[in-house]
């Protein structure tokens, strides 16, 4: 025994409703008015008369009657009277009997007092009641479970029985959550849907009554589950489907999105104070469908202010809270995304109409190459990716989705070209114009590296990549060999994005170029060493010569032009000089890349004409002759007729006539007959006679096109040479995947190359099957 | 023949190859031996009776008629007079499946071995019996699997030596005369097309899967698979065929 009480020196204190008890060490003496004989047996009606009158004294005091409180006497003995009357021996053990008695008294509470005090209240009254009687009822369990303590400990124990507490909460469930969780659920619902409609209503009153379905689950979140947030999660279906089908005939789409997005928060804010947290992704989920899936297509193409309308308008912030509600919804983002690129399709179409449209209005007074409309065309391409680009990242949080759906807009037309010309030779256009001395834009140095690195984005939607490295490889022996490159530095800096974004195959003959150019300034600078130091062999004219890698350039055509002697000289000179420095390399001249400047001795003055190596050859022929017909030029230049007829329309026919043509029209005709024109002259004393160069698109379109055929081949024989047997589509897609880093190989082309490879016994169709390819070793 | 398999099919031609009899001598040869080629070898040659019934004397008195005069082969001349005398126009289409049965190398030529070893496989060693012959090869182009064999056969017969492919016109002669035992509606569509559109020589793989085309592809083309490994010039002439309307694709 007193082992037993010693046990109490660990309970420091009690708070119990109004009462407090602090348990000391004593000897059970002088209960006051509830006296019980010590240590002699206790039969059970005895007993139980004692505990009878401490149970209704605490039943009283729950109830507010005036009773004087539990002293920690009273407690002692009614802990002492459970304790012997469970000690006792056999017949006298009457613990199971306590044990019934504990569970028989609450129901009595129950029945006749909680029970009539529930049913006479209704809504939100009920509610406060069913709060306090809940809150009442754990008092007493509290105080039941100090009284029949002892029960706990080893009577309950060693039978597994259910315990104290657990047999009070069962019995009030049973009795009171039972019968009133409906009546309960329906007014909780219904105060929160006041304050959805902005009522104030007592939250933690709310908060108190969920948490009795919390509670009465006993760690299973069953009965809150089912007796109540299932028909909240209804009712909030409905409540806000009524909403949004009266939100989305009167408001804008960006009204209602500030409507949606506020609910959302609001109800975030709901399971925050009142419901239980578990609550929260489940009555989002409810909202947003309602709100949002539900009307999806209608928000977002609502005529005047759908999402088209915000892409139009920018509405930044709209798009933005657009992004935010939608990005929660599984495959919400799928239509923002795609009338996002709808919308990029459109604008950039628009551009190439534009564009177009520009182009056939200047075709009837100038025909440019490449026009500044052009120009101004792939300027306004950057600036549309630029702005939508930061669409992507600011208003829809670099979300893969948009930068797809970016992508794909772009891919469209990018892929268009404008008034003939390709987007890819646009582009190349466009970097030459940068790049070259005195191009229509004047940029700082940091603006043009920058524009540099968004053509070069650009880049990457063209789907004829190799066309465009073509037309780039054209330009860039343009600028490099005629001087015409304004900054090596750009140069390099350009070919260094290009090959980051693009590989290093793609790049390695541009850099060559740049490379080759390098070394010909050293070797310039050694072949008039060798000169000055090998007077003899000084033709006497100035020579620069470029040496180049053939394979890097683009390439020219060579023809066996009949050099004046003094040229010849020239050639043979410095061919002895290259042969000093390497005997294993084969020089072949490209004349038509050449300039020279020769002295007119004209009547009025001596003028310096800055002329091609055509063009000088030319000239130089009436050295000798007076005057000579198109057919002794043309057979002593040994000059096809095209380029005799373009030269010499440059010498007689344009701006300056060096030469006097008889008859004397417009154009150049195999009958003519050309005289040097001694009394030529010009204010300035040194011209330059410009030979308009062919027109190379098309060679560059042949070029990439033969190139493609030898890339599907390589690529067809590549993929049969390891798989040996495979169906077309298959080899078809595989086609496409390989080579689709460069260009876009259309399926005619394969299937051309596929049957040319049959032909050229390559492959073999299958005997059986003739959708399947044989590879032939 | 045709019923028979691949791999028997290949040992008829084989045994044919080898011993210059016919068809049926092979077949029975070949049946008898249980499809063994060595064992048919055998009994062809221990037992005469199933020997060739060509007599080589009649067969090369019929060479000799119409070989030309300078070289060892029957020429152009040679053929016209072999058509006087079976009473065959030389366009007719039996000519074509005469010289598939002797797998001759070349349009409008005979080399001694083809005219003689044909006769000989085809069992035959005189004018009248080749007559009677003659008339029953229309009858073998009726047959699907010798129809696939002499179409197949007739681009390599017809295209110029060391061509690798076939002369357009040719090509559309061919056609045209093949095509008109097959009944294929659009053959003129397709000869048209080709004149108008491609007007180049007309490669092996082609020429191979228009067969197959014809055979597959019903007229309506519903079943036609522009994904499919067709030849492109095919795809083409589906693309013209529609965009002409002469045929209205449903679905």
């Amino acid at each position: 025994m007193p082992n037993e009480i010693n046990r109490w020196a660990h309970f420091v204190e009690y708070n119990i409703g109004n009462v407090a008890v602090r348990p000391q060490y004593c000897h059970v003496q002088n209960p006051g008015n509830m006296t019980m004989p010590e240590c002699k047996i206790i039969d059970f009606e005895q007993g139980w008369e004692f505990m009878e009158k401490g149970i209704t004294k605490l039943k009283n005091i729950l109830e507010g009657l005036p009773e004087p409180q539990f002293s920690p006497e009273d407690y002692m003995m009614l802990y002492t009277t459970i304790y012997n009357m469970c000690r006792q021996k056999p017949p006298h053990d009457y613990s199971q009997q306590l044990y019934d008695k504990y569970r028989e008294s609450i129901e009595e509470y129950i029945t006749s007092k909680v029970l009539p005090s529930l049913r006479e209240k209704h809504g939100e009254f009920m509610v406060r009641e069913l709060v306090k009687r809940w809150s009442n009822h754990k008092i007493m369990l509290r105080w039941l479970a100090r009284f029949f303590h002892y029960l706990e400990r080893y009577f309950i124990a060693e039978r597994s029985l259910p315990g104290l507490n657990e047999v009070g909460l069962t019995c009030f469930r049973d009795l009171v959550y039972k019968e009133i969780n409906g009546k309960v659920r329906d007014a909780v619902i219904s105060l929160i849907d006041q304050e959805r409609e902005g009522e104030q209503i007592d939250r933690a009153l709310l908060k108190n009554v969920l948490d009795i379905f919390v509670e009465i689950g006993m760690g299973q979140m069953d009965y809150y589950d089912n007796d109540f947030e299932a028909a909240m999660l209804k009712d909030t279906g409905a409540y806000y489907s009524r909403k949004a089908s009266n939100w989305i005939l009167e408001d804008s789409c960006p009204d209602y999105m500030l409507k949606a997005e506020e609910c959302l928060k609001r109800e975030k804010d709901r399971v925050s104070h009142y419901l239980h947290s578990s609550s929260e992704p489940k009555l989002l989920e409810k909202v947003q469908n309602e709100l949002l899936s539900v009307y999806t297509n209608q928000l977002l193409e609502k005529e005047h202010s759908g999402c088209h309308a915000l892409l139009r308008d920018d509405k930044v912030e709209d798009l933005s809270r657009m992004y935010r509600l939608f990005c929660r919804i599984p495959r919400g983002l799928d239509p923002v995304s795609s009338i996002f690129k709808q919308h990029v399709t459109a604008e950039g179409t628009a551009l190439v109409k534009q564009a177009e449209d520009a182009a056939s209005n200047k075709k009837a007074e100038k025909r440019d190459v490449v026009g500044l409309q052009e120009q101004v065309f792939v300027r306004k391409v950057i600036d549309l990716h630029d702005k939508y680009l930061a669409y992507v990242n600011d208003c829809f949080l670099n979300h893969s989705l948009f930068h797809k759906a970016l992508k794909e807009a772009f891919e469209v037309f990018c892929n268009k070209g404008v008034a003939g010309s390709s987007s890819a030779e646009l582009l190349a256009t466009f970097c030459d114009n940068i790049l070259k001395k005195g191009g229509s834009e004047k940029l700082s140095d940091e603006a043009i590296e920058e524009t540099l690195e968004k053509v070069v984005k650009l880049l990457a939607y063209i789907s004829d990549k190799d066309l465009f490295a073509e037309f780039y490889r054209k330009k860039l022996a343009r600028r490099l060999l005629f001087d015409k490159s304004a900054n090596d530095d750009h140069e390099r800096s350009i070919l260094t994005k290009l090959k980051q974004q693009c590989g290093g195959q793609f790049t390695s003959k541009m850099e060559g170029m740049v490379t080759d150019l390098t070394l010909a300034r050293e070797n310039q600078a050694n072949f008039e060493e060798y000169l000055s130091s090998n007077s003899a062999a000084n033709p006497g004219i100035d020579l620069t010569v470029t040496v180049l890698t053939t394979g890097f350039w683009p390439s020219y055509k060579s023809f066996d032009l009949n050099l004046p002697a003094e040229m010849v000289k020239c050639v043979e000179v410095f061919k002895e000089f290259y042969q000093t420095k390497t005997k294993h390399r084969k020089l072949t001249w490209i004349y038509s890349l050449g300039t020279c400047n020769i002295n007119g001795k004209f009547e009025p003055k001596t003028m310096e004409l800055i002329v091609t190596t055509y063009q000088a050859s030319a000239l130089l022929l009436f050295n000798a002759s007076d005057r000579l017909s198109y057919s002794e030029i043309m057979t002593q230049l040994n000059l096809t007729d095209d380029d005799v007829v373009r030269l010499l329309h440059s010498l007689s026919c344009a701006k300056y006539k060096i030469l006097e043509k008889e008859p004397n029209t417009k154009t150049i005709s195999p009958t003519d007959y050309f005289e040097f024109n001694t009394k030529f002259t010009d204010k300035m004393r040194r011209i330059k006679i410009p030979l308009p160069p062919v027109d190379e698109k098309k060679k560059v379109i042949e070029d990439v096109d033969k190139d493609r055929r030898y890339a599907i081949d390589a690529s067809i024989v590549r993929i049969m040479k390891s798989r040996k047997v495979l169906g077309h589509q298959q080899l078809v897609m595989e086609c496409v995947e390989q080579l689709g880093r460069m260009f876009k190989p259309d399926f005619k082309a394969i299937k051309k190359r596929i049957e040319d490879l049959i032909t050229r016994d390559y492959l073999e169709r299958d005997k059986d099957n003739p959708n399947t390819f044989r590879y032939l070793a | 023949m045709h019923k028979l398999s691949r791999g028997h099919r290949d040992k008829v031609q084989q045994f044919i190859a080898i011993t210059g009899t016919s068809e049926k001598v092979a077949l029975q040869a070949l049946k008898a031996s249980d499809w063994h080629l060595e064992g048919a070898f055998d009994i062809f040659y221990t037992q005469p009776q199933v020997k060739t019934v060509t007599d080589s004397r009649h067969l090369e008195e019929l060479y000799n008629r119409y070989k030309d005069p300078y070289t060892d082969m029957i020429l152009v001349d040679g053929i016209t007079l072999l058509c006087n005398d079976l009473q065959v126009d030389p366009q007719d289409i039996v000519m074509l499946v005469l010289s598939w049965h002797m797998k001759a190398a070349t349009m409008c030529e005979f080399s001694k071995q083809e005219f003689i070893g044909g006769l000989q496989s085809l069992g035959v060693d005189s004018l009248e019996k080749l007559r009677e012959r003659i008339q029953y090869m229309h009858s073998e182009l009726k047959d699907e699997q010798k129809f696939h064999e002499i179409y197949n056969f007739a681009f390599g017969w017809a295209k110029e030596k060391g061509q690798k492919s076939l002369a357009l016109d040719t090509a559309i002669g061919m056609w045209q005369l093949l095509f008109a035992e097959k009944q294929w509606p659009l053959v003129d569509h397709w000869c048209h097309f080709l004149q108008v559109r491609h007007n180049k020589a007309i490669p092996s793989d082609t020429w191979s899967q228009l067969l197959e085309f014809v055979k597959t592809v019903d007229h309506a083309l519903s079943n036609y698979d522009a994904e499919g490994a067709w030849p492109y010039l095919i795809d083409e002439f589906v693309e013209y065929l529609i965009e002409n309307s002469i045929v209205q694709r449903n679905g």
